[in-house]
């Protein structure tokens, strides 16, 4: 027998019980929909989390002070001071033109702003130039500050979209000095410091990393920050180079880490008084947790492909019943086991297939509804041919192995037996 | 003789086995030759073992001993599928009841043998050609529930020439027919065998079974009597005259 023949004659089966045939396909349909939305969801999920990784720039590596390994999680960078700027200068000149580019940061906290008239609250940082290399962050106006500025001292800074939108509206924010205040103690004998910054540059808006707006923040040559707003001298809180490529990120890593080791003169590199954090691992390990995430959830959507398919494997065994003088009238005539086989195989096959076709379709619509309701603002799903093909492959899969068992039912009957069946 | 025999059996037996305990004895050593262009009817009571000598010939199942050549070729030794090709080849069938797919029309029904074997192109003209060879020419997009007893059993005689068997093998034909359609398929019959088709015909009613040329009679598993028919009653003639077969 022609595979054409059995299709048709598959087609015509199906067609002839419609109610029948769209209720089998029901389970199907729902468990390759559900496949697909779940997954959709959890690869969404693990993109989310990459992209706000990713957003503080790429290939990234993180030098903090203090090790970890040996202090544990109470050893929080910020107490450590071992980490000096001049360390970042010195894996700026020995790494050269192998990195893309590096920078120094020092936190310098909360300030009371006041600029074009208007008062604010933001939070100051100390980089250095580097900065919007690192980042990969452009300046929707003026200019980042050079190393000179850092190198001397100088007060100027460069503010967040947030912020200059805040302190000065519509207007621009370059040439215009900001004032950032702290004041001592209470009542009467309240004193406030005062510092001048000129605004040299303001930031491209980049919206939240989890869940914190980075575009309310000012930032200042970090010698500056040292000298003048935390009295912190010489210390960073974090050295952040970035590498050429993804697959430099391995031998830079260890770059950083030996340059270190001889600049602090520690023999042993388990006892480090730095610890070096590469970006790649830091993905990996979220991709791996998010990873699980999606085959949980894959797992929920395939119990019920599964109970799909003992339906298809159901009504199989009453078609093959059904339809015994059939199978006898076909075998008189010459139709040999393998014939028979077919025909109901690919009758069990057009179910599953038609049914995956329907559930891919299904699935995707539920995403796109998903994705346009308003309180899932923000959330990622993503269908990838990936997931379609293996939705496909599992319910033709499904087709092949439910349908088998009825089909050699059907192929072993005795024709003079089926014949007779009334 | 034997060379050129459509169907020659030698000492076939067959036993059947009801439960454990039970068992009949359907044929207890048969010989008979049946050669091409030959008309014979195969009659018996019911237990006779007609209905086991149909499904032995028509090779739907295969005897315990003896030996059976159909055109010349051995049947007891072959496989299911093998028996499968044997039929599609060399047998065509028709039942009493029938047995049409309800699914498929006229034409679809008949061109059932060259789906399993032959090519598909000259399907459907030689299944419409089939049709038309017995009457159906208009009728070839209906289906069997929309067509009258006489004429779906002219559909299963359709559908067994179409792959020019070397034997038709008619099991109870006119069984569910009134006594006009049983005349019209009679007629048909002996139309084909005039032409050279060798047909054998299970049947008890000694009227149909006097249309053919030969009567092979059955009873308790062998055959009893084997007797020519010099004048067989002509089908045509009875429908041209109203007398019906099998009154």
């Amino acid at each position: 027998m022609k595979l054409y023949d059995s299709f048709r004659s598959a087609l015509q089966s199906l067609v002839t019980n419609k109610l029948r045939s769209a209720l089998t396909m029901l389970g199907v349909i729902i468990g390759v929909a559900s496949v697909i939305a779940m997954v959709a969801v959890g690869n969404g999920a693990s993109q989310q989390v990459q992209n706000t990784v990713l957003s503080l720039g790429s290939n990234l590596i993180t030098v903090t002070p203090g090790n970890l390994t040996d202090q544990g999680l109470r050893g929080a960078g910020e107490q450590a001071q071992t980490l000096k700027l001049d360390d970042m200068r010195s894996i700026q000149e020995q790494l050269g033109a192998s990195i893309r580019a590096i920078e120094a940061e020092q936190g310098a906290g909360r300030w009371q702003v006041i600029g074009g008239g208007q008062n604010w609250n933001s939070i100051v940082n100390g980089v250095s130039e580097g900065y919007p290399d690192v980042r990969d962050w452009k300046l929707q106006s003026g200019e980042f500050f050079g190393e000179s500025d850092v190198r001397l001292n100088v007060q100027v800074c460069v503010i967040g979209a947030t912020t200059a939108q805040n302190l000065f509206g519509e207007s621009d924010a370059v040439g215009q000095t900001i004032q950032l205040r702290q004041v001592f103690g209470s009542g009467p004998q309240a004193r406030a410091r005062i510092l001048n910054f000129k605004v040299v540059g303001v930031l491209e808006p980049k919206g939240s990393t989890f869940g914190f707006s980075r575009d309310d923040q000012i930032l200042v040559p970090v010698s500056t920050g040292q000298r003048v707003l935390t009295g912190r001298r010489d210390v960073v809180n974090a050295i952040v180079v970035k590498a050429s490529s993804s697959e430099a990120m391995g031998d830079t890593t260890e770059d950083v880490r030996s340059i270190l080791l001889q600049r602090h003169k520690i023999a042993d590199p388990a006892s480090a008084d730095f610890t070096v954090t590469n970006q790649n691992d830091t993905l990996a390990a979220l991709s791996a947790i998010t990873g699980t995430f999606t085959l949980l959830l894959g797992a929920i959507g395939g119990i019920s492909l599964l109970v799909g398919g003992i339906g298809i494997m159901n009504i199989m065994l009453v078609t093959v019943n059904e339809r015994t003088r059939e199978i006898g009238i076909r075998k008189a005539v010459g139709a040999r086991r393998l014939d028979i086989l077919q025909q109901f195989l690919i009758e069990a096959i057009a179910l599953t297939g038609l049914g995956g076709i329907l559930g891919i379709t299904l699935g995707w619509t539920i995403t796109e509804v998903i994705k346009r309701i308003p309180q899932a603002n923000g959330l990622i799903l993503i269908i990838t041919i990936g997931t379609v093909a293996i939705a496909v492959g599992v319910s033709v899969g499904i087709g092949i192995i439910f349908g088998l068992y009825p089909a050699m039912r059907a192929a072993r009957l005795h024709p003079i037996q089926a014949l007779r069946y009334e | 003789m034997r060379t050129n025999a459509v169907v020659h059996l030698r000492k076939i037996t067959k036993t059947y086995r009801i439960g454990k305990e039970i068992e009949v004895k359907a044929l207890r050593g048969v010989d008979l030759d049946i050669v091409p262009g030959e008309f014979v009817a195969i009659m018996g009571p019911s237990g006779s073992g007609k209905s086991t000598m149909m499904n032995i010939l028509g090779c739907l199942d295969v005897p315990d001993d003896g030996v059976y050549e159909l055109a010349g070729q051995n049947v007891r030794a072959l496989s299911d599928d093998r028996l499968a090709q044997l039929r599609n080849k060399h047998l065509g069938f028709v039942f009493q009841t029938f047995n049409l797919l309800p699914r498929l029309n006229a034409v679809e029904n008949v061109e059932l043998p060259l789906v399993y074997g032959g090519d598909r192109h000259a399907r459907r003209e030689r299944a419409i050609a089939a049709l038309e060879q017995v009457g159906l020419g208009d009728r070839v997009h209906h289906r069997p529930s929309e067509l009258s007893g006489g004429q779906q059993q002219r559909v299963a005689i359709a559908r067994a020439l179409l792959n020019d068997p070397s034997m038709i093998l008619a099991d109870e034909p006119t069984g569910n027919l009134d006594s006009r359609s049983s005349a019209e398929i009679l007629a048909i019959f002996q139309r084909l065998n005039d032409s050279g088709k060798t047909v054998v015909m299970v049947t008890h009613e000694p009227d149909v079974a006097s249309h053919c040329k030969r009567i092979v009679r059955m009873r308790d598993g062998v055959i009893s009597a084997d007797e020519r028919v010099f004048t067989p009653r002509r089908a045509e003639e009875e429908l041209l005259t109203g007398i019906g077969a099998g009154e």
